[in-house]
């Protein structure tokens, strides 16, 4: 339990400086920017309180935050993510746990489901986003295209990751 | 409250879910320029529209206080209008001047004052006035009948307290008249039709007659004294046997809507009616003899 909790806190902490350093500064085409941060909300254990979820969410993102000098545009997105991420979870994990708590990884749920589950969260995150970032729908193809494009550009670091991660 | 209780704890969460989200958009809107600036927009707008609409509320409220208003003005203007067309219509008809000089010629005559109780003047073949006073108001037989207009007829028959007019629209009515500045005189008479037109019959050819003229009484006759308006000349036309001009005249009067009349008393009409009588008396003297 002790080492999960220490796990995802070096996930956190190494996500938060991969996102300050490195994908911040990826705008591929001018709309893809990569966030593959939501990663740890993901790979939170399925018998984390639904509480904490959103706390997490809400802190976690209020620290990408202070780095990147929007207080409450990441926090918000990641609250509304934290949310839902755990009926997620349960939608796509497989039928037989015998009442365990379902686990979030490539290796418990399979890449199909993991896939699945990965991009709907990362659709959710990516469209609260930038519909708070831009406030404003009267520019909605550039919107379309920006959740579009940077959802599948997290999709694939997430898939990288979670495929370093199932390696270990 | 239980249940109340008992949703907050099976549903922290959600709780807390809003009130984080809550605390994310706080700080969305008061540290970002752009959201803040659009949030503070918005709210103007909502504000703005919600003013208008409360704007838009009261006015409607007030509708009745306006449309009571607006009754009441709608009220005095018809009373205005009114009074303005009355004055407009004394005026485009010159009545004024008209009744102004009725009353100077009948100045030395005693005048009966009377109502019109009933018309049957009608453009078909003219009619009779019934006025209420009669004999027992000094009402006499052949007396003339004016109005604001002008001169209206006859007294043909009286009764004690009524009596029937010969109006000048009537084909049995034949009153001398003369064009004013002239001392040319011809003979009132109306042929039907039009209740404001007439005709003055054997003004000579010679006499310069010219349309717009005032044809008023000649006061050859016993009944009206000289110079009451009886219309305006509207044509010069020439008689039927070519010999003389039958003035078209527009009456002063208009019959179909007339009202206040006065009966005049001639002073001399017993003085002349006597002496006509004389002269009848010995001529009749003369031609038995």
């Amino acid at each position: 339990m002790l080492q999960t909790i220490f796990s995802r806190i070096g996930w956190g902490a190494a996500l938060l400086l991969l996102q300050v350093l490195v994908f911040n500064h990826i705008h591929l085409g001018g709309y893809a920017t990569p966030m593959p941060y939501v990663y740890l909300l993901m790979i939170l254990p399925g018998s984390t309180p639904r509480w904490l979820y959103i706390v997490t969410g809400f802190a976690f993102g209020l620290t990408l935050d202070i780095f990147t000098s929007t207080p409450g545009l990441t926090a918000s997105a990641l609250c509304l993510c934290g949310l839902f991420v755990p009926l997620l979870l349960s939608l796509f994990s497989p039928a037989e746990t015998d009442g365990e708590a379902p686990e979030p990884s490539a290796r418990a749920m399979k890449w199909g489901p993991f896939s699945r589950y990965a991009l709907f969260v990362i659709l959710l995150h990516c469209s609260a986003f930038f519909v708070v970032e831009a406030f404003t729908f009267s520019l909605w193809p550039d919107l379309l295209l920006q959740i579009a494009s940077s959802s599948v550009l997290t999709l694939v670091f997430v898939l990288c990751f979670e495929g370093l991660r199932s390696s270990r | 409250m239980y249940y109340l209780l008992e949703f907050f704890r099976k549903y922290h969460y959600l709780l807390l879910f809003v009130v984080l989200e809550v605390v994310s958009f706080v700080l969305l809107c008061r540290f970002n320029s752009y959201q803040g600036s659009v949030t503070l927009s918005a709210a103007n707008s909502t504000a703005a529209a919600i003013g208008g609409l409360y704007d838009d509320a009261k006015a409607y409220f007030q509708l009745g206080e306006i449309n009571a208003d607006l009754t009441q003005r709608n009220l005095q203007l018809q009373i205005q209008n009114e009074q303005l067309r009355e004055r407009l219509r004394q005026l485009g008809a010159d009545s004024s001047y008209t009744t102004r000089g009725v009353a100077q010629a009948l100045e030395s005559y005693s005048l009966i004052p009377a109502s019109v109780v009933s018309n049957s003047v009608t453009m078909r073949r003219g009619g009779y006035l019934v006025i209420d006073k009669g004999a027992a108001d000094g009402v006499r037989p052949e007396m003339g009948v004016v109005g604001g207009g002008g001169v209206v007829g006859i007294v043909y028959l009286v009764g004690n307290h009524h009596a029937l007019i010969i109006p000048l629209t009537n084909s049995k009515s034949n009153v001398s008249c003369r064009v004013r500045g002239k001392d040319y005189f011809g003979y009132l008479s109306w042929q039907g039709g039009n209740l404001l037109h007439a005709t003055l019959q054997d003004i000579p050819r010679y006499a310069g007659i010219k349309p717009g003229g005032v044809v008023e009484t000649s006061g050859y006759s016993s009944v009206f004294p000289p110079g009451i308006f009886v219309g305006r000349i509207k044509a010069v036309n020439n008689s039927a046997d070519g010999q003389s001009y039958a003035l078209d005249i527009h009456l002063g009067t208009d019959f179909a809507r007339i009202r206040d009349v006065a009966v005049v008393a001639t002073p001399y009409k017993a003085e002349i009616d006597s002496l006509y009588h004389h002269a009848q008396e010995a001529e009749a003297q003369m031609s038995r003899h």
